[in-house]
């Protein structure tokens, strides 16, 4: 699982010059929470355009998670990257308060998609690309919100489990204290992701890197000393959230149909 | 054989625009012009260059008849003052309806030769058995440098291909290839992991077969994946002669002598004991025993 930093930071800033350039674009944009992924984010999309390129959105509810906005700005300063501050709390409250909930997973969801519609809203605004910062890790078991915080043009992180990521962001030199941030999802203060997930990302990532990367079944990752129990939730996860990871189905009807066998590149012309 | 003893070699490591050929073309040309002001004997492209790689529905799309195209006929006159190599879908009047991943050797103003890739990667990544018809031969032919063998990609990491091309007298053999990078544990290299399966296959291939191996490899992303460049000259005894960079784009001319083809020859007479008839033979029985199984 270990990785060579150095190449990967130089495949993944040729990535992002590359295919935002491709698109026609010359600069990005992205959500930055403070936390790890958005964090080495910036500091690749920093270092590939030059930092006036980058232009990092921090959008806080309320004051669910104040050390995150406070490590966002501080990132934003040291890069010299451009940065605004939209406190998304009036329109998710207004919301809620028409369709009032107690359930936190619908409330998390509408935040991701509130966030999703002002960085698209912003892309066209300032003309910049909007980077994704999903992991390997989340984008597999599917802790993300679809059309929301998994939403972007192009993702750098998609191929980094997280573990390899901070790996990732000790070679970048990230902030420290960002380095040893508990990763969260925002979705009450205080909440973290391997509470919630019920799993280290540690043992997360050695589970999910036995059955992705090295292609073993359960049983060998089962022998290999995992938890049986946590070796067959992951793989649910993972079943489950296939369609997280996909166009929806178009239904066929004709001899040739999007995504059956109407087949293009992405970079097509580019 | 050998009208030349040196022959200067081009490797333009380029990232072609995915399904534009006319683009392609003019940056085919400008680097023909630069191997030229740099007085190169022959200058090598990368696989699929005219067309980029991940092609999908857009190969039969951009594919070319070496007959009937404008672009080919200009690649052809270019070829008048310098020999070229190049990869390019291909149609053909003989086999309607279908494309081939195909490379040219062109020469003088005329085509040396044309291989067809016959081991289409399709699985994983690659789907290239989707949207391609496979080539069925392995064949030298001479030039004015060397008796040569033309392969893609794939094609060299399957040694049977370049054992036919022993077989068949090669004293150089052009690979020319896109293939992405894949692999990043490795922390003593630059490049990615699969870049050094290529080179342990060059170094391999060009020692046991007493041959140059010219393997020209693409960069630049296509769909997210990362063609690895380190495109590499190996000589007849197995040495590194040259090594592009990984993952940036190159043009590189490096001197090769020809003499040394006869000189590991002389040194590891692989070539004089080789038996292919032995071989065929003993494949052709293989093959009987398979089909009675």
């Amino acid at each position: 699982m270990k990785i060579n930093a150095a190449l990967v930071t130089k495949v993944l800033t040729k990535f992002i010059r590359e295919e935002s350039h491709k698109a026609g674009f010359k600069r990005v944009i992205f959500g930055l929470s403070g936390g790890l992924d958005s964090t080495v984010c910036a500091y690749l999309a920093a270092q590939a355009l030059g930092p006036e390129q980058v232009i990092a959105l921090i959008l806080p509810y309320k004051d669910f998670d104040p050390e995150g906005v406070a490590e966002a700005e501080k990132v934003a300063a040291i890069l010299k990257i451009k940065w605004q501050k939209i406190d998304i709390s009036p329109q998710i409250d207004a919301y809620f308060s028409v369709f009032p909930t107690d359930n936190v997973i619908l409330k998390g969801n509408k935040m991701a998609r509130e966030r999703m519609s002002i960085l698209y809203d912003f892309s066209a605004r300032e003309k910049a690309l909007i980077l994704g910062t999903s992991n390997k890790t989340e984008l597999l078991i599917g802790y993300g919100t679809i059309h929301g915080d998994m939403a972007c043009g192009i993702n750098p992180m998609g191929d980094l489990y997280k573990t390899q990521i901070r790996e990732l962001g000790r070679f970048l030199n990230i902030p420290e204290e960002i380095l040893n941030r508990k990763p969260t999802a925002g979705l009450w203060p205080g909440q973290t992701d391997e509470e919630e997930i019920g799993i280290s990302y540690e043992e997360l990532d050695q589970i999910l890197y036995r059955l992705v990367d090295l292609r073993q079944n359960p049983e060998e990752v089962i022998k290999a000393g995992f938890n049986q129990a946590k070796v067959r939730r992951i793989i649910e996860m993972i079943k489950k959230s296939e369609f997280k990871r996909k166009m929806p189905p178009i239904a066929k009807i004709s001899s040739r149909t999007i995504g059956h066998d109407f087949l293009y590149p992405y970079d097509w012309d580019k | 054989m050998c009208y030349f003893q040196i022959m200067k070699v081009a490797l333009a490591q380029i990232s072609p625009i995915l399904g534009n050929l006319e683009k392609n073309l003019t940056l085919h040309l400008d680097l023909i012009q630069k191997a030229l002001d740099n007085k190169a004997d022959l200058v090598i492209f990368p696989e699929l260059s005219l067309t980029g790689y991940s092609l999908k529905d857009l190969a039969a799309e951009v594919a070319i008849n070496t007959r009937k195209s404008p672009i080919f006929s200009r690649l052809l006159e270019a070829s008048e003052k310098i020999d070229l190599v190049f990869g390019f879908v291909e149609e053909r009047d003989s086999r309607p309806g279908l494309v081939f991943n195909s490379a040219a050797y062109l020469s003088q103003g005329r085509v040396s030769s044309i291989h067809r890739k016959v081991f289409l990667p399709t699985s994983g990544m690659f789907e290239e058995g989707r949207f391609f018809a496979a080539g069925n031969r392995f064949k030298a032919f001479n030039t004015r440098f060397a008796r040569t063998g033309l392969l893609i990609c794939r094609d060299f990491l399957h040694y049977c291909s370049c054992y036919c091309l022993m077989a068949d007298e090669v004293g150089m053999i052009i690979d020319i290839s896109a293939a992405p990078g894949r692999g990043v544990a490795n922390q003593e290299t630059q490049g990615f992991e699969t870049s050094q399966m290529w080179e342990l296959m060059g170094e391999s291939i060009s020692f046991f077969s007493s041959a140059w191996v010219i393997y020209c490899n693409r960069v630049g992303f296509e769909d997210g994946a990362a063609f690895a460049g380190g495109s590499f000259i190996y000589s007849p005894f197995g040495k590194l002669i040259t090594k592009l960079s990984y993952l940036e784009e190159e043009f590189s001319i490096q001197e090769i002598d020809l003499e040394e083809i006869k000189k590991a020859r002389r040194s590891w007479p692989f070539k004089r004991d080789d038996r292919p008839e032995v071989i065929l033979q003993s494949l052709k029985n293989i093959i009987e025993k398979q089909n009675e199984d």
